[in-house]
């Protein structure tokens, strides 16, 4: 398949200009970011949460398929545990350039800090990476008995075909149902990193676990929806409607949870009133507004158009909802650190001179002509590099489902339809 | 043994003597400032602010404050940040994997990133080349850990030790020797009979952000007026 060999290409391109780009930033120190002491984490902590979101898609479909019975899914649970893998691999890999002292990151596994959410989510998403990988390998087990392939396969050389199978059928089964736990774990734990710092107001809410479990449903099955979009191609669309309205109900239906969970979330922030509250509700509709808006809107187009009967039952409503989706979701992840880092946690009142809330401010930690050393509010954006650097998880996540599909055949009933 | 710190904003006269004296001694880089002082309400340090005719101008100086409950302790990975046997809450520079967990967490905005080699830093500053300032010598608390080095490994965070290099051996820290107005008061919460503890129990003190919980140990004597 020559398609294949051009994605190849083009996800080791992506893969090589981020490497680059890394190389170039431990060269140089962060300082090549745009981030600094007020804003301490961009873009690269948002791509993080971005990717832990899609990686979710997985091990719900599959289980979905155990859980309640659908066999129209079936034949796409395959797909949905190689993107969980593929995508839990590059949210693994995005963390680490965030690291300033990366060739230290063994610091966490020898002294861990088990008070540390950031502790807690390495465990979880190595679970996962771990669960994934098993839940993908297991399913290709019997094609791979069949045409003889040995790398990690030579036990199986005592069994027969069927017993291989049998094995790989109640093993997928199995994995499925420990992982999904697992994949709900991620999500909340991811959140908990945020959610559990009283420091800052935006994040500090028990509503942040549970809408990212929501919004990781969505975009996660999204995920699955586009890769086995891609994978069946236009022509055996009509084949595997059945499963395509399934996954497409499974997104909007948790877009309603997450829009549920964004009003309660914002009328607690408003209600009372607070100066903090009513600076974190001015920089999402003020400052931020079109990217808050993009967050909102976006995925409320693909929450409807997936409701619609239109929608979901067009190759190209699907595709086009699921990529909105993505970039909404993508923009509420980047949401995640603007209003936090630009409302300074130490604000203080002068009653006296009137003022309710003054913010007292940060030193930059770079000293620099033409710029004060101490701010109270960063316009950050990211740096080229930082975008270079960026490229890693999705140049991954295109080279090992792009291998993976190309190598063995991830839609089973294909030769034979 | 707890150690911990009175400012008495009274006497404060917003000099920033305690802040050139914090850098000059811990050698921060260009950027970098562990202590700082700033006119609460004001655009710019020192000027006035009010309503109606009616001005202020009050002082507040801030560095880590030391929390008893700190936050950036309990959410560092590798345990790079820890609380001594004293106290302080102090940063290895030989653990730090640089995650700036720590710097989200903090409260109080005092934790400080190496974004780049400080040798680097101050050389693009324009600082003449080979022109050291700080304490000269390499400090590791009683495990051996690194928690004072001229320069900072680039990729670390730093902040406020209540200058350990100077107070484990019994001296006082560099912000309170600097302060011309005698504002800042240091010694053992722990000891009833210290000069902290006195003030502690007999003044109305302030401690910043208070409803967070983070129980800090820098107590702000605010007898007239009160800052939240
Ligand atoms: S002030 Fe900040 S850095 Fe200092 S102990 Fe408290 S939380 Fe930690
Ligand atoms: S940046 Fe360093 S000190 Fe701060 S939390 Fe991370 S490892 Fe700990």
């Amino acid at each position: 398949m020559k398609k294949s060999n051009i994605l190849l290409g083009l996800a080791g391109s992506l893969i090589l200009i981020s490497l680059v780009a890394w190389g170039y930033q431990i060269y140089n120190g962060l300082i090549v970011t745009n981030m600094r002491n007020s804003f301490s984490w961009g873009l690269y902590i948002a791509t993080f949460a971005f990717f832990v979101g899609v990686a979710a898609g997985g091990l719900i479909v599959s289980s979905t398929v155990y859980l309640f019975n659908i066999e129209k899914l079936k034949p796409f649970t395959r797909i949905a545990s190689l993107s969980a893998f593929a995508s839990i691999l590059g949210a693994g890999a995005m963390i680490l350039p965030d690291m300033g002292r990366v060739d230290r990151i063994w610091n966490i596994f020898v002294y861990p800090n088990f008070r540390s959410p950031l502790v807690w989510d390495v465990m979880v998403i190595s679970a996962y990476l771990l669960i994934t990988f098993l839940s993908v390998y297991v399913q290709i087990l019997p094609d791979r008995k069949k045409e003889g392939s040995r790398f990690l396969n030579g036990w199986t050389k005592a069994h027969s075909q069927e017993e291989v199978e049998a094995f790989s059928k109640k093993w997928s089964k199995r994995i499925a149902l420990v992982g999904l736990p697992v994949a709900i774990l991620i999500h909340t734990v991811t959140a908990l990193i945020f959610a559990t710092q009283a420091s800052r107001g935006w994040w500090n809410t028990a509503v942040l676990p549970p809408d990212f479990v929501s919004v990781a449903v969505a975009s996660g099955t999204a995920l699955v929806l586009v890769i086995s979009l891609l994978a069946v191609g236009k022509e055996q669309f009509d084949q595997h409607k059945g499963a395509f309205q399934i996954m497409a109900l499974i997104v909007a239906g948790s877009l309603v949870v997450h829009f549920f969970f964004v009003s309660v979330d914002l009328i607690i922030h408003g209600w009372w009133g607070s100066r903090e509250a009513e600076e974190i509700l001015s920089l999402i509709f003020g400052h931020y507004g079109y990217l808050y808006a993009t967050e909102l809107l976006l995925p409320a187009f693909t929450m409807v158009l997936f409701f619609t009967e239109k929608g979901k039952r067009s190759y190209r409503a699907l595709m086009i909802g699921s990529v909105l989706l993505f970039i909404g979701v993508f923009a509420h992840r980047l949401m995640l650190m603007f209003p936090a880092f630009n409302a300074i946690p130490l604000s203080l009142s002068i009653p006296g001179a009137g003022i309710e809330s003054w913010a007292y401010p940060v030193a930059l930690g770079q000293l620099q002509e033409g710029m004060p050393v101490f701010v109270s509010s960063w316009a950050y954006m990211p740096t080229l590099v930082e975008y270079g650097v960026t490229l890693l998880p999705f140049g991954l996540v295109l080279f090992v489902v792009t291998a993976a599909l190309k190598m063995y055949n991830f839609l089973p009933q294909k030769p034979f339809m | 043994m707890r150690l911990g710190m009175v400012i008495d904003l009274d006497r404060c006269i917003g000099c920033r003597s305690c802040a050139v004296a914090c850098k000059s001694h811990n050698a921060q880089p260009p950027g970098t400032w562990w202590n700082r002082v700033f006119t609460p309400g004001a655009s710019f340090h020192q000027a006035a602010v009010g309503k109606d005719g009616a001005l202020q101008m009050e002082y507040l100086p801030v560095s880590c404050q030391m929390c008893d409950n700190p936050a950036c302790q309990k959410v560092c990975p590798s345990g790079a940040t820890y609380t001594d046997e004293r106290g302080v809450v102090l940063i290895d520079y030989e653990r730090c994997i640089g995650c700036r967990y720590c710097i989200a967490a903090c409260p109080y905005g005092v934790r400080q990133y190496n974004w780049e080699d400080p040798k680097k830093a101050k050389a693009r500053a324009g600082y003449e080349k080979g022109y050291e300032y700080g304490y000269p010598a390499d400090f590791r608390d009683k495990d051996g850990r690194l928690v004072y080095t001229p320069n900072r490994p680039v990729g670390v965070v730093e902040k406020c030790t209540f200058c350990v290099q100077y107070t484990s051996g019994g001296e006082q820290p560099a912000c309170v020797k600097g302060c011309p107005g005698k504002v800042r008061i240091f010694g053992d919460l722990d000891d009833p009979s210290s000069e902290v503890s006195k003030l502690v129990r007999k003044r109305q003190t302030v401690r910043l952000k208070e409803e967070l919980g983070t129980s800090p140990k820098v107590f702000y004597l605010a007898a007239t007026k009160l800052i939240r």
